[in-house]
């Protein structure tokens, strides 16, 4: 065995090795007679190369080819297999690779147990092309189900690769790769590696042979619901397969399985449940993960899974202790109530050495907790604050934080942390943390205003980092002026411009000027006056340049200086940045000719604003903890990736219309609705459509996916009928001139509003792709000359009053709901929602449909028999929509809801029932 | 003991005559230059053959000569490429399937644009009209003239009629190849 041999060459610098010389040495390849040792030296020095990211030029990486094709079909077993990794690596970079694939082919097959065949297959997929897959077809086949588990592995793994390039042929290898999976073939004995004096492969007693047949029948099988189900079936019965990692891959497709067909739930749940029982912890934290990640699972159903992740809670092993806890962590946000049983093993693990343990400990603990233990906690997790670094308090307090935005009840106690953590010593990220837990408070939970607003006074009176200095006092600025007591604040605001140093100062004069101006009561706007000129004899040019200016406002007319001191509205911020930063990073010089234009950037309110960003804030636990997603289950995306993604999708269509010149004219997109699918996705053509709203206009966004092979669309357009034509005209449409397979393109149809500005024109639009369907003539590549006309008609789709509002957040419902009641129109409807399988659904798909934000935190019910859903918006013409939706569920019918709809605009509200009811 | 010898022997003589020649075949596809390499190297003649992608390459042993023969894919896109591994090489065997007329043209331009290439110069050409066991088939003075052998300058150049399925005069290949294996 040349295990222990030593590499005589290793000195003469393994490290040093220079592409050039590597180069001129390659002349070895073309002596004759070939010396095998030699060049064996020479192709690993070149694939040293290749492997720490060296690359060689395409015109030297093709003579080194056509070189190492001289070495083909060496007696030294050795030097074949080097061949083939070389092989395998220059794929990419070489010309003509193409040619070495027939005598690939032969060192890829045979009965023997040569030790360069799966070296062979691996390196015969990487130099096939799309055209030539079918005469590598039978190679594979028997590849796949040869005796030798290598060389079965090395052919499913290479089958897998060619998917992309040809999907259909690897599909029809089904049987053999179903083959593979069911054999537990394994050669016994041990695995001792590459071995250059005996040319066998060396023996493989693992059964990864089955994780890879599984992996590509999955592939295979994707688009077959049925076919699917039968595989983890098959393969899921206890005993079938040996391999953990395979059965991993079993669990997650029985978790998508059961997520996208309710009707399979009940099986998959069964066969998930057994696998809680299996021998291998992976497979069981699989399975567990995968319960505890399932669409409204119900207690009975979490009970052993969460009974398993209990006992592993108790492992020695720490790695064991942290997954079980990690799983039940991300649990804890959705049912806290089903992992409360853990509490008494949890409690144990809050002071545990590692600290990744201790803190997950502590913030499951955080949310499983009842109202009274949330106190017991909090004092226990305050004597630990001292002993754990910052990151961990870190963690903590964003816990908190996220506990009191969703019970805003337990504010009190909160608070009382908070403030107690904030004294704490601790650097600025620690603080940071803590001040905007606060702010969130604050902002969000209006009982706690006050209090908070006390404690962050305080904080700035001993505060050593500027930067949160400046943002309490402008949150004191914009909040203290409406609270109770507005003097109270005045006091702590004007020390801060006596001790504190410049910027202080400065931020600290624009507070304070907020409480004169505007201000109802003389004698509070003259103690600020006589403040403020003294801070006219500041050293600082800032600090009196501001106190000037707010002076002068303080004689103008109210409203004109609430305007200018106090604006409720503000830039969008995320699309803003987007702007300014596509705006300096610009490529193109001619882009500075013109000033940043800040008119195009949409202005909304604060109660817009601050609807995004509490969303955000509830459902982001913190982002250094939060688990990864099980598997490749694509699951309903959180609420914060929902909103995410909606706002940077909001951004990339505003950028994407403003590409259209003829677009420009219309404004600022108002709203943009979700993607609505019109066809099912494995339709020849896959159609879905985005509506834009623009103040007088509207465009509809088609996105097309021509999925036909070896076929291109030209001149494609829609023809769009709106059902009611008096109150849209079709002004434009921008075609796709043509559309390559799987290749997806864009269709824009604009309309334009007839009855003017204000008006929400409702209708229900018709569509039909119009095309020249050709097909392309395999020789050349390119499409034959004449096709033929087409059309394809896809599903309708509405244009409706949740197209035309946009969430928006308060604090208090009750007044709104009044407010607007007393002034505007009301509508009403009773619903059978017999589709929903429980309150929780019926409540996220109601908020969705009706494009409003959940207020008072009814978001997540409480009750799963009846819950009332508080839901605010505003319609893009700036009127208030209030809705106040009941439900109650029953197993038998499903959810019945009331909802009733206020607006401020006329019609409106029967509008936004209209696009549920 | 006389077996030791002998291997004594042979080994010495592997190891200080050896000689490895190489040898390329090209030709338009369906030609027969697998078959007629499968059949040289011992295999048995099949019917049913698939398009070679690229190359294919065997070793024959004669004696203490080892014979490289290159096979290439004869389709389109692997002409341009005949070039580069006929460089250097000891001799290049031209196979034309002499029962398709249809082809001749094509097969002699072909033929004639890679032996006007400057590097290949005097390397010495064999073309070989294969399936000579089928009726219609062209005699080797035809094919001569068909492929325009006359004009083929700078090398040394024969031309012998064969069949791969019937192993005709398979022995005279060997014998004309044989020839160049020092040079
Ligand atoms: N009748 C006959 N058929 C042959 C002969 N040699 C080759 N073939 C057939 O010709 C076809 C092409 O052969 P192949 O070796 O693949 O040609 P290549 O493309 O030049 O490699 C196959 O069907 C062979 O069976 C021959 O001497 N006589
Ligand atoms: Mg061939």
């Amino acid at each position: 065995m040349s295990y222990g041999k030593k590499d005589e060459d290793a000195d003469t610098g393994l490290i040093k090795i220079d592409r050039t010389q590597v180069f001129q040495e390659a002349r070895l390849f073309n002596t004759s007679p070939i010396n095998p040792r030699r060049c064996r030296v020479l192709l690993t020095k070149i694939a040293l190369l290749l492997y720490t990211g060296e690359k060689f030029p395409s015109t030297e990486a093709t003579t080194l080819f056509f070189g190492i094709s001289k070495l083909f079909q060496n007696k030294d077993a050795g030097l074949r297999q080097m061949v083939h990794l070389v092989i395998k690596e220059l794929a990419s970079s070489a010309e003509d690779i193409i040619m070495v694939t027939s005598t690939i082919m032969k060192d890829t097959g045979g009965s023997t147990d040569a030790i360069y065949r799966p070296n062979a297959i691996r390196a015969l997929c990487r130099i096939i092309d799309a055209t030539t897959v079918q005469s590598i077809e039978r190679v594979l086949k028997t590849a796949i189900v040869d005796k030798n588990p290598t060389v079965s592995s090395a052919a499913l793994v290479s089958s897998y690769h060619l998917l992309p390039i040809a999907r259909e042929v690897v599909k029809r290898w089904q049987s053999e790769t179903q083959e593979a999976a069911a054999s537990t073939k394994s050669s016994g004995g041990f695995s001792l590696g590459f071995s250059s004096s005996s040319a066998n492969v060396p023996v493989n007693n693992s059964t990864m042979t089955q994780y890879h047949a599984i992996g590509l029948l999955y592939q295979m099988r994707m688009h077959d619901r049925m076919a699917l189900v039968k595989m983890v079936q098959q393969f899921g019965a206890a005993g079938a397969m040996k391999n953990p990692a395979a059965i991993v891959m079993l669990v997650r497709l029985a978790a998508q399985l059961a997520e996208e067909d309710s009707q399979l739930r009940r099986p998959m749940m069964t066969l998930l449940d057994g696998w809680l029982r299996h021998k291998s912890e992976m497979v069981n934290f699989e399975a567990a993960k995968a319960i505890c990640d399932m669409r409204d699972v119900t207690d009975a159903e979490v009970t052993q899974a969460v009974h398993v992740l209990q006992l592993f809670l108790t492992s020695p092993r720490a790695v064991t202790k942290f997954a079980a806890l990690r799983i039940l962590h991300n649990f804890a946000s959705f049912k806290p109530s089903a992992v409360s049983v853990c509490n008494p093993d949890i409690e144990l693990l809050i002071s545990n050495s590692n600290r990744s343990i201790a803190t997950f400990a502590i913030t499951t603990l955080l949310k499983t907790g009842n109202e009274a233990s949330v106190d017991r906690l909090m004092k226990q997790i305050s004597g630990f604050m001292n002993e754990i670094t910052d990151e961990f308090k870190i963690t903590i307090v964003e816990a908190c934080r996220t506990l009191c935005l969703k019970f805003p009840n337990k504010q009190a106690s909160m608070l009382q942390f908070l403030s107690g953590v904030l004294r704490d010593d601790g650097g600025y990220e620690f603080k940071r943390a803590v001040v905007e837990s606060m702010f969130d408070l604050i902002k969000f939970v209006p009982e706690s205003k006050e209090e908070a607003l006390a404690h962050l006074c305080e904080f700035i009176e001993d505060c050593e980092f500027t930067k949160l200095a400046v943002r309490i006092l402008h949150l004191l600025g914009v909040e203290g002026p409406q609270t109770s007591q507005p003097t109270k604040y005045i006091r702590y605001i004007y020390n801060r411009v006596v001790l504190e140093n410049a910027i202080v100062r400065a931020a600290a004069v624009t507070a304070l000027a907020k409480f004169g101006v505007g201000q109802k009561d003389p004698e509070v706007k003259r103690s600020v006056e006589v403040l403020l000129r003294r801070c006219l004899d500041d050293v600082d040019d800032e600090v009196r340049d501001r106190a000037a200016l707010n002076l002068s406002l303080m004689q103008e007319e109210d409203e004109l200086a609430t305007k200018f001191v106090k604006n409720d509205t503000m830039f969008s911020l995320p699309y803003f940045e987007h702007q300014l930063v596509m705006y300096v990073t610009s490529d193109d010089k001619s882009a500075f000719d013109e000033a940043f234009d800040i008119s195009k950037i949409p202005v909304v309110t604060r109660e817009q604003a601050d609807a995004e960003d509490r969303t955000k804030k509830l459902t982001a636990t913190t982002p250094s903890l939060k688990p990864p997603k099980a598997g490749p289950t694509k699951a309903a995306p959180s609420a914060a990736d929902a909103a995410a993604s909606a706002s940077a999708a909001a951004q990339k269509y505003a950028q994407e219309l403003m590409q259209i010149p003829e677009m420009k004219e219309f404004g600022a997109v108002l709203k943009s609705s979700p993607v609505v699918e019109l066809t099912e996705a494995e339709t020849e053509y896959v159609v879905s459509v985005v509506k834009h709203i623009f103040k007088e206009h509207i465009v509809l966004q088609y996105e097309i996916k021509n999925t036909l092979p070896d076929t291109v669309l030209e001149n494609v357009s829609v023809a769009v009928t709106p059902s009611d034509e008096d109150e849209l005209e079709e002004l434009f449409f921008v075609g796709a001139p043509r559309l390559d397979t799987d290749v997806p393109g864009k269709i824009y149809v604009a309309f334009q509003k007839v009855n003017g500005e204000g008006a929400l024109p409702t209708t229900t639009f018709s569509n039909t792709l119009k095309f020249t369907s050709k097909e392309i003539d395999p020789t050349t590549g390119e499409p034959e000359e004449s096709g033929y006309e087409d059309e394809y008609e896809v599903s309708e789709f509405d244009l409706g009053g949740s197209d035309y509002v946009v969430p928006a957040f308060a604090g208090n419902f009750a007044h709104i709901w009044e407010q607007v009641g007393a002034q505007g129109e009301e509508a009403e409807e009773t619903l059978q929602l017999s589709g929903m399988k429980s309150i929780a659904d019926a409540t996220e798909q109601l908020a969705k449909a009706l494009s409003l934000q959940p207020l008072e935190g009814t978001d997540v019910p409480v009750n799963q028999t009846t819950h009332t859903l508080k839901l605010l918006g505003k319609t893009v013409n700036g009127g208030r929509v209030v809705a106040n939706v009941r439900m109650a569920y029953s197993s038998k019918t499903g959810v019945t809801t009331k909802i009733t709809v206020r607006s401020e605009e006329e019609g409106v509200a029967a509008l936004v029932i209209g696009s549920v009811a | 003991m006389a077996g030791l010898f002998k291997r004594v022997y042979d080994w010495l003589l592997r190891t200080f005559w050896a000689t490895e020649m190489d040898v390329t075949m090209i030709g338009l596809q369906n030609a027969g230059k697998t078959s007629l390499l499968r059949v040289l190297s011992g295999g048995e003649f099949a019917i049913d053959s698939i398009p070679t992608v690229g190359f294919n390459m065997k070793r024959l042993q004669r004696g203490h000569v080892t014979l490289k023969c290159w096979d290439l894919g004869g389709q389109p896109r692997f002409r341009p490429m005949w070039e580069r591994y006929c460089r250097n090489v000891n001799a290049i065997v031209f196979i034309v399937d002499i029962a398709d007329v249809s082809l001749l043209s094509v097969a002699r331009e072909e033929l004639h644009s890679l032996m006007s290439q400057p590097t290949l110069e005097g390397i010495p050409l064999l073309v070989l009209g294969n399936k000579s066991d089928l009726p219609n088939k062209l005699t080797v003075d035809e094919l001569i003239d068909a492929m325009d052998l006359k004009n083929v300058a700078h090398r040394e150049v024969s031309c012998y009629g064969i069949s791969a399925k019937e192993e005709t005069n398979l022995e005279a290949v060997l014998q004309w190849l044989m020839k160049f294996a020092n040079r």
